[in-house]
């Protein structure tokens, strides 16, 4: 930007000072870019003979999917590369806009005609731009044409997927004597081969096949060897534990899939590699032997995992809950099934690589179809699960009929001759399994993760446990979050795997996930994932961000700076909602929702939101007004309407008060601002007692007053200023009333004071011989009626009740005492 | 910090460390999982309409005054309101005003 305001200014001013060089500067530009425009002419000339030759092939290879898959790629690349060749007129058009800018347009008739050497410069750089613009738009057309070969290319590649499920062979051709001894033709072609390459490797280079197969050896065993020390402990289920956990269930069956595959497939990788190096392979045994090996691998896979599943010998370290037989019939059967289905792959890179007739094809085809129906039905009908009963009961009946179906329905396609659709469904039927089965013990470990106490169990939660603050139900919420990832993990990870098993290409799934992403247009709204999630992103860091800095004032600044509590808690409470507030709309921009749509809404619904939320915006605006002036804080003694007690906390809405008897009561801000509020405690906790006593008529009052002055002075917690008073209240009719009136520093204190100075009074008055009348009441007799007779039943189980009710109340009692803190007062109220 | 701060709740305490790896793992999906396009914007008091070549076909995309679109993802062809034909990789911004379409 700074740059090309440079550059800008340089042109302009080069303008002004050398305006009769133009006409050269116009040329030495526009030889600059002629060179760059006879390249790029170039380029998409190549192109467009390049897309012809592969236009061309397209036809030719019609039939071939792998041909034109390589096709495809092939012309995406030159999309790209169409792409970049206009790309490179980029900075020179920019210059050329830049220049007919500064020129400025041409005068408008009436006015001064321009210097000609103006308008020659301006036509010359139109018709570079004109030039430059053909050349862009030869690049678009043969990128459109492109294109339209690439759209082409996934139309026919449809078709021809159609075409194999639905084509129908003959199956006499293929099943008569000819297949027989064309089968037997192949396999001694095959033998041949096998047998010269061996000789020929035996005399010449037996030496390299025996390095390289030791090296291959000596590799894996090394693997082999370190992986079992280094993950033997996690990856060989041990026999004496009694009742493994889920979780190590699973993981020693993941490690020991995989560990074991991976390092078959390291040796079998090193010996091709190996092989190549020594120069040891010829012909087409490269081919086979990768094949072979290939077909080796994955068998023994999958018999790693039916095994680390199923678990013949171990059953307490079984994953899914079937009877050892069964266990054993099912390893079986699926290993069988994947050396079929492996076997036939090999068989099909020979026969392509022999050149074999078609019947060969059909046959091998329709046998190991018929294998694999066969085979999918056996495992339906197995029963795996024993009752407690002792009788065996069948797989869940929608398994059941499914894989039935399934086995049926291959093996009745392969006898009509769909050979290629039985193919097709029996190939799914065993990947696109693997895949289900592995993706359905990923979510049983998420589950068993997410349970209680599963993550606690797992290496990271003990290693979280040891190593961090985290206590147990911090752990269990971890394990809920890792499982809900695990399983959202599981769904991106397999669900492409799966659209791609069944034919979807990547390019399709990568924009479905892109429109995902960033917005699903229903209507005129767009709701766009990305969207939401930065919106949400940004909505928690502010709010984050917002509570540190809470913390950082509250914690740091205010309590060094003796700031007043009162003030310190407005000004938390002021910081917080403010920063949540601008969190919330730098959120809500985030996630590109229009502000100023909202407006609208909020406008039209403001009279009905006036209404409808009086009382929650008038107890709001209370609520800032509380916090601005102050009249209580969080500790005062309040007393508002019937409500007595402590404030706990200030909210912008309510205020939460608790009573003496701890009972919390949630008071609107709005009764607090428009009612009065008595506060004991608002500026001091200052606050006077006044304690009442009558004496007897013919007392002498006035050695009364002086013992009740004495009794209040001689009080520690009596304020000596201002002064305890003792008011002469009264003539009363029973008795002549006094009235204590002490001032106390700590209200709060207030009980405490009243009793000691009432037994105080009490006691003196005993002593001094004054006495405290007490109106006589009039005495009513009543007649109790007699209990009789005692059920003693029921005194018994009474007494016992009784007994029972004292024993509790005197733990309580203890409990109470143990409980009670030192220095704790009563109550004021 | 504030999860020192809220020592005076445990409950509190706890959540805001839950917090703390939820929102963790939130951002590192997020910033992994951001995407980017071309975006063009028309500060032009009337609609523009620019013509996007992508993939096989030919699109108008009209812009109304003040309004920002995205597009083109993958890279593509764009003739902006004055006639020009410009090339794109997906990650500029076109900024229209005046009629002139500028790429930036």
């Amino acid at each position: 930007m700074l740059f090309r305001l440079l550059r800008l200014i340089l042109v302009f001013m080069l303008v002004v000072s050398a305006q009769p060089s133009f006409d050269a500067m116009a040329q030495a530009i526009g030889q600059g870019s002629a060179q760059l425009i006879a390249d790029q002419q170039k380029v998409v000339q190549d192109l467009t003979a390049k897309t012809d030759g592969l236009e061309k092939k397209v036809t030719d290879d019609a039939e071939d999917d792998a041909a034109l898959v390589d096709i495809r790629l092939q012309l995406e690349d030159m999309s790209r590369a169409a792409l970049n060749s206009a790309l490179a007129f980029r900075s020179r058009l920019t210059d050329i806009n830049n220049r007919i800018e500064v020129l400025g347009p041409p005068p408008a008739q009436g006015q001064p005609p321009e210097p000609a050497i103006v308008t020659n410069e301006r036509s010359a750089l139109a018709a570079e731009k004109a030039e430059i613009n053909a050349v862009i738009a030869g690049a678009q057309n043969l990128s459109i044409r492109i294109n339209g070969l690439i759209d082409k290319i996934g139309i026919m590649r449809s078709e021809l997927f159609r075409n194999v499920l639905t084509k129908r062979y003959e199956l006499t051709d293929a099943l008569s004597p000819q297949a027989f001894s064309d089968a037997h033709d192949q396999f001694t072609g095959l033998y041949k081969a096998v047998v010269s390459w061996l000789s020929f490797a035996f005399k010449f280079k037996l030496q390299a096949v025996l390095a390289a197969a030791l090296m291959a050896l000596g590799l894996a065993a090394v693997l082999l060897v370190g992986g079992r020390r280094l993950f033997g402990r996690i990856f060989e289920p041990d026999p004496s534990i009694e009742e493994p956990s889920y979780l190590s269930r699973l993981s020693v069956a993941f490690w020991s899939t995989l560990l074991p595959s991976a390092a078959l497939t390291v040796f079998l990788a090193s010996t091709v590699f190996f092989f190549n190096y020594y120069n040891v392979l010829r012909g087409d045994i490269g081919v086979f032997l990768n094949a072979l090996l290939a077909v080796i691998a994955v068998v023994f896979c999958v018999n790693r995992l039916t095994n680390a599943a199923l678990e013949p010998r171990l059953p307490n370290w079984r994953l899914i809950p079937v009877a050892t037989g069964p266990a054993r019939w099912l390893v079986r059967l699926t290993t069988a099934m994947a050396v079929v289905i492996g076997f036939n792959n090999f068989l099909a890179v020979v026969n392509d690589k022999m050149g074999s007739p078609l019947s060969l094809t059909i046959a091998r085809s329709f046998v190991a179809t018929i294998i694999v129906g066969v085979i999918l039905i056996l495992m339906a009908l197995l029963k795996p699960f024993r009752a407690r009963d002792g009788t065996w009961r069948p797989w869940p009946a929608w398994l059941r009929v499914t894989a039935v179906a399934l086995g049926l329905f291959t093996i009745a396609a392969a006898l009509l001759g769909y050979i290629g659709l039985a193919l097709f469904v029996s190939l799914q039927v065993v990947v696109t399994g693997t895949v289900l089965v592995t993706a359905y013990i990923g979510f049983l470990s998420a589950r068993a993760i997410g349970e209680e106490g599963g993550f606690a169990d797992t290496s990271i939660g003990r290693w979280l446990t040891t190593n961090s603050s985290y206590d147990e139900t911090a752990l269990d919420q971890l394990g809920l979050v890792v499982s809900i990832a695990i399983n959202l993990m599981i769904v991106l990870v397999f669900l492409p795997l799966i659209l791609l098993m069944w034919g979807f290409q990547p390019g399709d799934i990568q924009a479905w996930a892109y429109k995902l992403a960033t917005g699903v247009t229903i209507g005129s709204v767009t709701i766009s994932f990305t969207g939401i999630l930065s919106g949400i992103v940004v909505f928690v860091i502010g709010y984050f961000l917002t509570r540190w800095f809470q913390g950082w004032l509250d914690g740091s600044v205010m309590a060094r700076g003796r700031v007043d509590p009162g003030v310190r808690n407005s000004i938390r409470l002021a910081v917080g909602y403010a920063g949540v507030a601008i969190a919330g709309l730098v959120g809500v921009s985030a996630a590109g929702i229009d502000l100023s749509n909202l407006a609208l809404v909020a406008g039209a619904l403001s009279l009905g939101i006036g209404f409808g939320l009086q009382n929650v915006v008038s107890n709001f605006v209370s609520g800032l007004i509380l916090l601005a002036e102050r009249p209580f804080k969080v500790g005062d003694w309040i007393v508002a309407g019937d409500t007595t007690g402590t404030v706990r906390k200030i909210s912008v809405r309510a205020t939460e008060i608790e009573t003496f008897q701890r009972q919390s009561v949630i008071l609107p801000n709005s009764n607090l601002i428009n009612n009065a509020v008595g506060n004991w405690t608002h500026r001091n906790k200052l606050g006077r007692v006044d304690i009442k006593v009558g004496v007897a008529y013919g007392s002498d009052v006035k050695r009364v007053h002086a013992l009740l002055l004495d009794i209040a002075r001689s009080h520690p917690l009596v304020l000596k200023n201002p002064e305890p008073f003792v008011l002469f209240a009264n003539f009363g009719a029973a008795a002549l009333e006094f009235e204590i009136r002490v001032f106390l520093a700590d209200i709060l204190n207030g009980n405490i004071v009243q009793n000691d100075i009432r037994f105080a009074i009490f006691d003196e008055f005993n002593s001094e011989h004054i006495e405290i009348p007490s109106t006589p009441r009039a005495v009513v007799e009543t007649k109790k009626p007699e209990a009789w007779p005692l059920d003693d039943d029921k005194m018994e189980a009474d007494f016992a009740d009784k007994e029972q009710a004292e024993a509790e109340a005197a733990v309580e009692k203890a409990r109470l005492a143990k409980s009670r803190r030192k220095g704790s007062k009563p109550d004021p109220d | 910090m504030p999860c020192e701060m809220q020592q005076e709740a445990v409950w509190k305490h706890r959540y805001c460390k839950m917090w703390k790896s939820v929102v963790a793992a939130i951002a590192f999906l997020a910033v992994s999982g951001s995407a980017f396009a071309a975006s063009a914007v028309n500060k032009d008091a009337e609609t523009r309409t620019l013509i996007v070549t992508e993939g096989g076909g030919k699109t108008e995309l009209a812009l109304a005054a003040g309004e920002t679109v995205e597009f083109c993802p993958n890279g593509c062809f764009v003739t902006l309101p004055n006639g020009d034909l410009e090339a794109l990789t997906g990650s500029e911004t076109v900024e229209i005003s005046g009629g002139v379409g500028r790429i930036k």
